[in-house]
């Protein structure tokens, strides 16, 4: 890759959430920092707080949401002190756009699904009526929907799971955006779709140049698409590597862990691999390292402070005290090491 | 479309047949006192019978009904016998739907108005004050039987506004109140369905990528939210529509307007069978007639409803 440009800089980021009284910290302290043209990949358990993270990104933040402290930068303006509507509409969709899990509810069921496209076209590119409509088609095309002539005129209803997805990318594209987040872009897709959609969505990153955050829990999409990957856990980046690097020399044990419970990797006749415990409590305050008290292993100083990121290579950082040079050497669960030996020899 | 009009017409029309036809029937059973208007007492036994069948009352019956629907086709729906002896029905209707009609009219378009509004406001600052006051207002006007606040209306805004405390044709004035206290109820339905339903429509995720698009609030909630919302209030409005129009009894007995809203019963106590059969047959009309225009106005809002195959989800 030719030197890499910033495009997004998120610098300990906190979001907060009032629940019937209650805060609640979704995300504690992440940093991200994202490379024009780049695909990153977002992954964690349900609850570690993706989601939240990214749509942080665009103001859509739920009513009872908040960023607390920390900064988004994107091209020379602080995100996260965007307070009002009018402030938001500079980004949304021109600049971030966002592609949702499910395509079944993701689109208006009364409206055509070309008004439903035109609009943003409308938008985000100054065109009106027939202008607008023709380039409707053109990104119809781009999106792999055929007969765009007949499918403008077409509601939801008359759409298949995957073929609505192509449209809710096709309004997504629309927007001309320089970032895209695909919030779990397959999971309700079956499994012939899905890699349709990847496909898809690679081949529209090279024609339009865009930048694509993935959020998924599903790693084989990451194998699929990801040049990096950003491990989530209890609202923070626990690790942060290119593809191989995470897969093939990941140091969190968190890592450990979900690259383990990969059914993928199983053994036939073998129980799989299970996590222990639950996700924390994002209510109470964590000390320490949010997965020390699921890590079997832990060390004493996992549950007393914080880790910082040790830097493994350029690229490869992790949070885990694992990697402080006086921590003592662990030993990394064998079925990790098998992940190089069963994905490395089509994957290089 | 077409079919699936033509096929709501016709079980519209069917339904119509079925419930005027079994009212017909009914009508035969009820005492023939009905039929000789005022002192029938001195009447004996063979002029009854007479009067009777002259009236085509001893017909077989599938005669007497083959003869009411010939009739009825031509426009004919009898002659009143004892609330206004030997005058047509369709004249004493003339005189007393214009008021029921304009009275209904008016009263629709202040409580779709203020109601369809007022739910909206109440989305758009749901939890806030605004939503409270509303929620409030529709709570009392649901627990509080309506006559108690029509009369406290009458009695007080009269003295306290100076409006007349009667109805009369020729002051306009004069109409407020009878509209108003109609409006209080229907609107407090629609506030709150409108309500109900943009909600509805507000968390789903389709509004989410509308926002994510980058339209702006205002925008999602009148081109999204709010076309939406309306499909489902599209299938009640024209029967709660014609219903009100119907007149209402308690509000016309209150002013003295000489609607249709009392006729019914005034008819059905004095036995007055033809009017009786009359009115049956232009309130079955009106409620079927609405609930057809309901699912035509839906199936124009809702583009799933007109490919039959493809439905249930309703």
């Amino acid at each position: 890759m030719e030197t890499p440009v910033r495009i997004l800089s998120v610098k300990d980021l906190v979001i907060r959430f009032n629940l019937r009284g209650k805060t609640l910290t979704a995300i504690r302290e992440a940093s991200l920092d994202l490379y024009k043209g780049e695909s990153l990949a977002i992954v964690g358990e349900s609850g570690s707080g993706k989601s939240v993270f990214t749509k942080s990104f665009m103001g859509l933040l739920d009513k009872n949401g908040w960023v607390d402290s920390g900064s988004i930068c994107y091209k020379g303006e602080d995100l996260a002190r965007y307070k009002t509507e009018k402030d938001w509409l500079r980004v949304r969709g021109k600049e971030i756009a966002m592609v949702f899990q499910d395509p079944m509810t993701s689109l208006n069921p009364l409206k055509t699904v070309g008004k439903q496209v035109q609009e943003a076209i409308e938008l985000h590119q100054g065109l009106k009526g027939e202008t607008a409509k023709r380039a409707v088609m053109e990104i119809f095309t781009d999106v792999g929907i055929s007969n765009p002539e007949k499918r403008y005129k077409q509601y939801p209803f008359e759409f298949s799971g995957g073929m609505r997805q192509r449209v809710v990318i096709a309004i997504a594209i629309a927007c001309r955006p320089e970032v895209l987040i695909c919030d779990e872009p397959t999971t309700a897709l079956d499994v012939t779709i899905q890699a349709q959609i990847l496909q898809l969505l690679k081949s529209l990153q090279d024609k339009y140049n865009l930048t694509i955050i993935y959020i998924t829990h599903d790693l084989g999409v990451v194998a699929h698409v990801a040049d990096r990957v950003a491990v989530m856990y209890g609202g923070d980046i626990i690790e942060i590597g290119t593809s191989e690097e995470i897969f093939f020399d990941p140091q969190h044990p968190y890592t450990w862990a979900l690259l383990s419970s990969l059914p993928q990797l199983g053994i036939k006749g073998e129980r799989l691999y299970t996590i222990h415990g639950t996700p924390p409590n994002l209510f109470k305050e964590i000390k320490g390292d949010a997965f020390a008290p699921r890590n079997p292993k832990a060390l004493k100083i996992d549950f007393e402070q914080r880790p910082p990121y040790f830097e493994v290579s350029k690229t490869h950082k992790a949070k885990t005290w694992l990697l402080d040079p006086r921590a003592p050497k662990a030993e990394r669960p064998k079925s990790i090491e098998a992940i190089r030996a069963q994905w490395g020899c089509y994957n290089e | 479309m077409l079919k699936y009009s033509l096929k709501r017409l016709l079980q519209s029309a069917l339904t119509l047949f079925i419930v005027v036809t079994v009212v017909f029937l009914l009508m035969r059973l009820m005492p023939e006192e009905g039929y000789f208007g005022s002192g029938f007492e001195k009447l004996d036994e063979v002029q009854k019978e007479n009067i009777l069948r002259s009236m085509g009352l001893r017909d077989p019956l599938h005669i007497q009904l083959k003869n009411f629907y010939s009739k009825l086709l031509h426009g004919d729906l009898g002659t009143s016998i004892i609330y206004r002896p030997k005058v047509p029905v369709s004249v004493i209707l003339k005189s007393k739907v214009p008021y029921s009609l304009w009275l209904g009219l008016a009263s629709i378009s202040a409580s779709l108005a203020c109601g369809i509004t007022l739910g909206i406001l109440m989305t758009q600052y749901k939890g806030k004050l605004w939503d409270k006051i509303g929620t409030a207002y529709i709570v009392v006007i649901n627990a509080v039987p309506a006559a108690v606040y029509y009369l406290f209306i009458q009695l007080y805004t009269t003295s306290w506004f100076k409006l007349p405390i009667l109805f009369s044709v020729d002051r306009p004035i004069s109409w407020i109140l009878p509209v108003a206290s109609m409006s209080l109820g229907s609107m407090a339905g629609y506030a709150m369905w409108m309500r109900r339903y943009m909600v509805d429509e507000l968390n789903k995720d389709y509004i989410r990528l509308a926002r994510a698009k980058g339209l702006k609030n205002r925008s999602v909630m009148v081109k999204h939210v709010m076309r939406n919302a309306f499909v489902p209030m599209a299938q009640y409005l024209p029967t709660s529509i014609l219903l009100t129009i119907g007149g209402s009894l308690y509000i016309e007995y209150l002013y003295s307007i000489p609607g249709m809203g009392g006729l019914l019963i005034d008819a059905i106590q004095r036995q007055d069978n033809p009017l009786v059969q009359a009115l049956v047959l232009i309130y079955s009309s009106i409620s079927i007639l609405g609930l057809f225009l309901g699912d035509l106005l839906m199936a124009l809002c809702d583009p799933r409803i007109k490919l039959e195959h493809q439905g249930g989800s309703r």
